[in-house]
């Protein structure tokens, strides 16, 4: 049996709930199960068979919540194929735990680290320049791409089960969040220009000092493992430390 | 009224953060210049919302480690530094957001200390359902899902107001009483935006991110100081 459509998009809909009630015992098992059981209340009329459908979806799990629709897409292939009695109640399984993990590294390593960063210093530029029309555009522009992928993922799932994972080879996810990074380095010394010249042109010459001693140190400091929360009262306080010994020397504008 | 608004744009934008859909309206460029529209000032969230952005660019939700809950944290700054710059009847200044952040920044700390507490409530909730299900009940255990999304949401809805609230009555308050502050604030603004900007190269993790980011920060304050002369 072939799941119908709008069941599908259901399922979709409620993939979106995927992390509602994320816990340290199972993570993310009751958002799959939530999210599953139109599909299973669709393929098993026996209560019985869909609590004990319910129940192995109910199990650990966890995944980039984008990444997790291709595994709940091929974990509706197997339930398909356990309903036929063409595979055994453990396959759909078997199936998440061995995609979860990988599917969570590339998730985490493109959305998470590459494409949202991306779209984040690239909201803070067209804020700057354009104002908050650009903000507008930014999370567009983001949730195209976000929802475009993961109903990809979701479908490529459902149709190929296992072979969702050369689907998700074609994408060439870490080539394109290496260059998605890269870009996003440059839009943040962009962004950081954009933020700091204004002000800095304000405070004079102690103001353009701090501007690029503490861009420089700070970057250095973090690289080595600086916490950030106490390096950002310290940039505050050798900022004003900076305009007060100006102050005192006449050397502000 | 208005701390209200800010209570529910906190409560959900914490929810959407990470329980349901992520679509990035939680991430202190989109919700500090909201918070900022709900009270009437957009551009004084812009103004708070973009370096907070900046300096929370790498707090992702990777795994089961948490991030500081920089929603809120943005929030309360933003909303702090709008109900601040309206008493004082100069909007937000550089001087009047870098207080409110340095103010309303341990909200964001104590957010993910609040996202701690309700994961261990959370574990409650599997309990829950997973007696349902044995009771044969299965749509209420399904359903124990989305009684998840109510501690995100409570949390958030009564600490980002909070948050706020304090800003909006220290910062004048500061301000009023030490008016020569206003010039080593607008210094302490300039050094919390510069490390904002270092720590956003940082969490790019780019293979070449010092040099395109110095790179870009020379050439578009070149840039910007030409046009500014120009003018």
């Amino acid at each position: 049996m072939r799941i119908p459509r709008p069941v599908l998009a259901r399922v979709f809909w409620r993939c979106l709930f995927l992390q509602a009630a994320w816990n340290r015992r199972g993570m993310q098992n009751l958002g799959f199960a939530y999210a599953i059981d139109p599909a299973l209340r669709a393929l098993y009329a026996d209560p019985a068979r869909r609590a004990e459908a319910l129940a192995r979806h109910m199990r650990f799990f966890n995944c980039h919540p984008y990444m997790a629709a291709a595994i709940l897409g091929g974990a509706i292939h197997h339930e398909e194929r356990v309903a036929e009695g063409e595979e055994p109640g453990s396959g759909p399984l078997q199936y998440k735990q061995t995609l979860q993990g990988p599917l969570a590294a590339v998730g985490d390593g493109f959305f998470w680290t590459a494409l949202r960063p991306f779209f984040g210093v690239l909201g803070v530029a067209g804020a700057l320049l354009v104002g908050w029309p650009a903000v507008v555009a930014v999370l567009l522009a983001y949730n195209a791409v976000h929802f475009a992928l993961r109903i990809r993922l979701f479908r490529a799932g459902y149709e190929r089960g296992d072979g969702v994972v050369g689907e998700v080879a074609r994408l060439e996810l870490p080539v394109v969040a290496g260059r998605l990074r890269a870009a996003g380095a440059l839009l943040a010394g962009v962004a950081g220009a954009l933020l700091l010249v204004p002000a800095a042109g304000v405070g004079g010459p102690a103001a353009v000092l701090t501007a690029v001693a503490v861009t420089g140190v700070g970057y250095l400091l973090l690289s080595r493992g600086v916490h950030l929360f106490p390096a950002a009262y310290a940039a505050a306080l050798a900022g004003a430390g900076a305009a007060l010994l100006a102050a005192r020397l006449h050397w502000s504008p | 009224m208005s701390y209200l608004a800010i209570g529910l744009l906190a409560g959900l934008a914490a929810v959407e953060r990470k329980g349901f859909l992520q679509a990035m309206i939680s991430r202190p460029i989109a919700i500090a210049p909201l918070a900022g529209w709900a009270l009437g000032d957009v551009q004084g969230g812009i103004l708070v919302g973009a370096p907070l952005e900046l300096f929370w660019l790498g707090a992702v939700n990777l795994g089961a480690a948490l991030p500081v809950h920089e929603t809120l944290g943005a929030v309360a700054a933003a909303a702090g530094a709008v109900v601040a710059g309206q008493a004082l009847g100069t909007g937000v200044t550089p001087a009047v957001a870098v207080l409110a952040v340095l103010a309303c920044a341990p909200f964001a700390l104590l957010g993910r200390r609040a996202d701690v507490l309700s994961e261990r409530l959370n574990e409650q909730l599997a309990v829950h359902a997973e007696a349902a299900l044995a009771r044969g009940n299965p749509s209420a255990a399904v359903r124990s899902n989305l009684y998840g999304l109510a501690l995100p949401f409570l949390f958030a809805a009564a600490l980002a107001p909070l948050g706020a609230a304090l800003a909006g009555f220290l910062v004048p308050a500061f301000l009023v009483r030490v008016p020569s502050a206003s010039g080593p604030l607008h210094g302490a603004w300039v050094g919390f935006v510069a490390l904002a900007a270092a720590a956003a190269a940082r969490a790019l993790r780019a293979r070449r991110a010092a040099p395109l980011f110095f790179g870009a920060f020379a050439v578009t304050a070149l840039v910007g100081v030409l046009v500014g002369r120009l003018r």
